[in-house]
């Protein structure tokens, strides 16, 4: 009896959480987009293909996530694009990146090529604050300050999941509430004869 | 077990709506004045249910309580289940608005068809044997759900075998639990309120 509990254990053992919500997010991260893709307990989608399309339905490229879930994808035409994935048994995951995000993005791009001449051109004194920094700084710290945001944005993400007790005693009450019509409108039949 | 929006094909979730909906009429109609009370509890309990997660290794289950809904409702259990479905759907975005229809079907038809094939042996015998035959109604309903909804995704394009197996082998830890838990239900209602179980044969 333990033996075959503990075989149907490890076979349970490797599947995804089937009986979780899907939670799929996309940012702008520099030149790229930035999703993570997984369930909301907490298991990731690792190696999970994601299939990047246009408004028109047309596809602009796939991707395949990491090992935690993660995934960058490094857009070209300023569209709105969408990212699809297919965990398996009925969970998929849909999450859209608006047209003006995507600019956005296009937008840093456009303005990092054109970066290194502006600032070579006018080598003025009054640039030794923020504007001091290089291209290379300011990716740098992106990059920190996107590393220290992610542990927080999953916690949102898991925070949104949360159930508390009041949505469930909320639902109750409005299964009470219908039950209690059906008796009503069931005994106001029975009158009626 | 909740099957969300975006995951089957149109045809597949215009069918489950139409199906749906003559399973919550079939429902409303054998629902008398007596049987509100039971359908709301279990209606509740269900709504309820998909929140305990049984930890299994490093992932988890949750109930569903289907079978002993069908088994103690019968054709009832459509909308009893439909309610449950709604509100999970709004509450706490389980499955989705789109596929209700469908997920209804998954569930429910498997428990009105535990309650055609099992429910006349729970109120006849002894009481452990109508419990043990209320188990069997309670894996036979969570057995059933997982054959749908893997049919569903095998009508919208995924492969049935890997689906169903993957789906259904998942489930085997909850079926367990279910018929546990409706084997000790049908145990305890057959102790204490006998009659909730005679002249249920006919609906």
């Amino acid at each position: 009896m333990k033996s075959l509990l503990l075989s149907l254990a490890l076979m349970v053992a490797p599947l995804p959480a089937l009986a979780h919500k899907v939670i799929a997010g996309v940012f702008p991260a520099g030149t790229s987009i930035e999703g993570e893709l997984g369930f909301s307990n907490g298991d990731m989608a690792a190696h999970t293909e994601v299939v990047v399309s246009g408004p028109d339905g047309a596809e602009l490229g796939r991707i395949v996530t990491d090992a935690d879930g993660f995934f960058t994808f490094v857009p070209v035409e300023p569209v709105a694009h969408t990212f699809y994935a297919d965990l398996g048994a009925g969970h998929v995951a849909e999450v859209t990146m608006s047209a003006a995000d995507v600019a956005a993005i296009l937008g840093v791009v456009e303005r990092e090529a054109a970066a290194p001449t502006a600032t070579e051109g006018e080598p003025q004194p009054a640039a030794v604050t923020v504007a001091a920094l290089t291209d290379v700084e300011r990716q740098v710290i992106a990059e920190a300050v996107r590393d220290e945001i992610r542990p927080l944005r999953r916690e949102i993400a898991a925070y949104k999941e949360h159930n508390n007790l009041q949505t469930i005693l909320g639902g109750i009450g409005y299964i009470i509430g219908l039950f209690g019509l059906g008796c009503y409108l069931a005994a106001r039949r029975k009158l009626a004869l | 077990m909740h099957i969300v929006d975006g995951a089957l094909s149109n045809p597949v979730v215009i069918g489950g709506v139409v199906a749906a909906a003559g399973g919550i009429a079939m429902g409303l109609r054998s629902l008398d004045i007596e049987r509100i009370p039971t359908a709301g509890v279990l209606s509740a309990s269900f709504f309820v249910a998909s929140l305990i997660h049984v930890p299994i290794g490093p992932s988890s289950v949750h109930l569903i309580l289907n079978g002993l809904a069908g088994l103690l409702l019968g054709w009832a259990a459509f909308p009893a289940l439909f309610v449950g479905l709604l509100l999970q759907a709004v509450f706490f975005g389980f499955g989705g608005l789109t596929v209700l229809g469908v997920n209804t079907l998954n569930i429910a038809l498997p428990a009105v068809l535990g309650w055609l094939l099992f429910g006349r042996f729970i109120g006849r015998g002894s009481p452990v044997a109508g419990a043990i035959w209320g188990g069997i109604g309670g894996a036979f309903a969570i057995a059933g759900t997982t054959a749908l909804v893997a049919f569903c995704l095998a009508l919208s394009g995924d492969e049935f075998l890997p689906a169903a197996k993957l789906v259904f082998v998942a489930h085997i830890p909850v079926m367990a639990i279910e018929a546990l838990l409706t084997g000790f239900a049908v145990l305890l209602a057959r102790r204490v309120k006998p009659d909730l179980f005679e002249g249920r044969v006919v609906a």
